[in-house]
């Protein structure tokens, strides 16, 4: 009886040092196991088009970037402006998944531009609505608000600001993947370009340097790379409606020319440091009367999604 | 035999439990080490390789977009865990454009810059040396603009 009772305790001791070690390992990924819990209302209502991994490894990794559009903004010299973004009054318009996840992007897209120009200021009030709207899409644990916010008030490192606030959309854009909804992260994608090309079409409004318009033009590379992004989940009408808010813009920059010299890269060391110099020419070829267009219609665009 | 069965649930306690905190080097540890090496470049995106030994050896591909005017800084990390090297490659369609690896001198690079001159689709394309397994991770940051 001794014995059993014995052997009996060492299985229940084994049982429970495996649940221990587990849980272990899950607070180590810094996993909110009470997220689990929560059923996004995708998933109840409706399943959105889901893509194979094959599929999903195909796809384009960093279609828009907001830290290369700020970047090359503040490359041309051009001072900050606030009326350039988006009021975060608007994310309140923003109610469906889809449409937050939208709003996440464009939002995101401002802090880029935020951190770039070291207007801290403001930053507080934008990682506040990132925050909301992530936490509204199950995506909040991956968003460093604490990190970001003592940052931002205290005017400190402003490197690790770009850092983190990357790093967080990067997290989250590998967890909707992850959790089969990669459809969701397109869409902050999307966010991210309107916004972008946004900002660069109301600097185009006030900077005659040719490097503006090149980047408006080149928009329509980048576009095509979102929209074939965007059309594997065309099935959802959200998505569908989506695509069909952009088409206008799309039909525009079907009349922007763009053709390529090829070059052979060079090669330079320097202290240590290899630096391949491309030699490739783009040329990009638009009158001013389609320029102008593209303005207006990507102007309209943004207006439209942010449903003011 | 009482001895013996007692012997075997030690261990398996031991190996479960303890086990873990002898942890391998992690991803998100080879991201901050990357981090490091591309020093004030600004951080845009990280690529996770995990690749099986091979011949030839396997790839691991990523599509990305580079912009005009940008010089960009491709740095990489190996995971201590694993012996292969990894190599990344720059492709625009079928041409390769830069490389961390220089075959003919047999340097191997932790990082190196891009100035791109043609915003458009790229590839990395990352593998380890003689197709070795190996961890890495590869890190797409910004030196600045042109």
């Amino acid at each position: 009886m001794r014995k059993k009772l014995y052997i009996y305790l060492l299985i229940a001791f084994t049982a429970l040092s495996q649940i221990l070690s587990s849980c272990n390992s899950c607070k180590k990924q810094d996993v909110d196991l009470s997220e689990d819990l929560v059923v996004p209302d995708s998933v109840v209502n409706y399943t959105p088009p889901q893509v194979g991994k094959a599929v999903t490894e195909q796809m384009m990794q960093n279609i828009s970037s907001p830290v290369e559009t700020a970047a090359l903004i503040k490359g041309l010299k051009i001072p900050f402006n606030k009326n350039f973004l988006a009021n975060t009054k608007h994310a309140e318009n923003f109610n469906t998944n889809f449409e937050k996840a939208f709003a996440l992007g464009l939002y995101g897209c401002d802090l880029g531009y935020l951190n770039m120009y070291e207007k801290t200021s403001f930053v507080v009030d934008y990682i506040s609505v990132i925050k909301r709207l992530a936490d509204d899409i199950q995506v909040g644990q991956f968003f460093d608000f604490s990190t970001l916010k003592r940052l931002a008030t205290n005017n400190e490192n402003l490197d690790s600001l770009i850092l983190i606030s990357q790093q967080s959309f990067n997290r989250i854009d590998t967890y909707l993947a992850e959790t089969n909804r990669s459809m969701l992260s397109a869409v902050i994608v999307a966010g991210v370009w309107v916004e972008g090309a946004y900002l660069s079409s109301r600097v185009a409004q006030i900077s005659t340097h040719p490097r503006i318009r090149e980047t408006i033009g080149e928009q329509k590379t980048i576009l095509n790379f979102l929209l074939a992004l965007l059309k594997v989940y065309e099935r959802d009408p959200s998505m569908a409606k989506l695509i069909n808010d952009i088409e206008p813009v799309k039909q525009l920059y079907e009349k922007v020319r763009i053709t390529y010299e090829v070059g052979e890269p060079e090669m330079v060391e320097e202290n240590g440091v290899v630096t391949f110099k491309q030699t490739d020419k783009q040329i990009i070829e638009m009158d001013d009367e389609l320029y102008k267009q593209l303005i207006d219609g990507i102007q309209q665009l943004r207006s439209k999604l942010l449903k003011q | 035999m009482k001895k013996i069965f007692f012997a075997l649930v030690l261990v398996m306690v031991g190996v479960s439990y303890f086990g873990k905190s002898a942890k391998a080097q992690s991803e998100e540890e080879l991201v901050q080490i990357c981090t490091m090496i591309a020093g004030d470049a600004e951080y845009l995106k990280d690529f996770r390789i995990k690749l099986d030994a091979g011949d030839p050896p396997p790839v691991q591909r990523f599509p990305i977009v580079l912009k005009k005017d940008v010089k960009y800084r491709f740095s990489v990390c190996n995971s201590k865990d694993f012996e292969g090297k990894v190599i990344l490659q720059l492709f625009d369609n079928n041409r390769q454009l830069a490389t961390t690896y220089i075959v003919a001198t047999g340097k191997d690079y932790p990082y190196i810059d891009w100035v791109c001159t043609k915003t458009g689709a790229y590839h990395l394309v990352y593998s380890f040396r003689d197709g070795k397994a190996g961890l890495a991770v590869g890190l797409l940051s910004m030196v600045g603009t042109m």
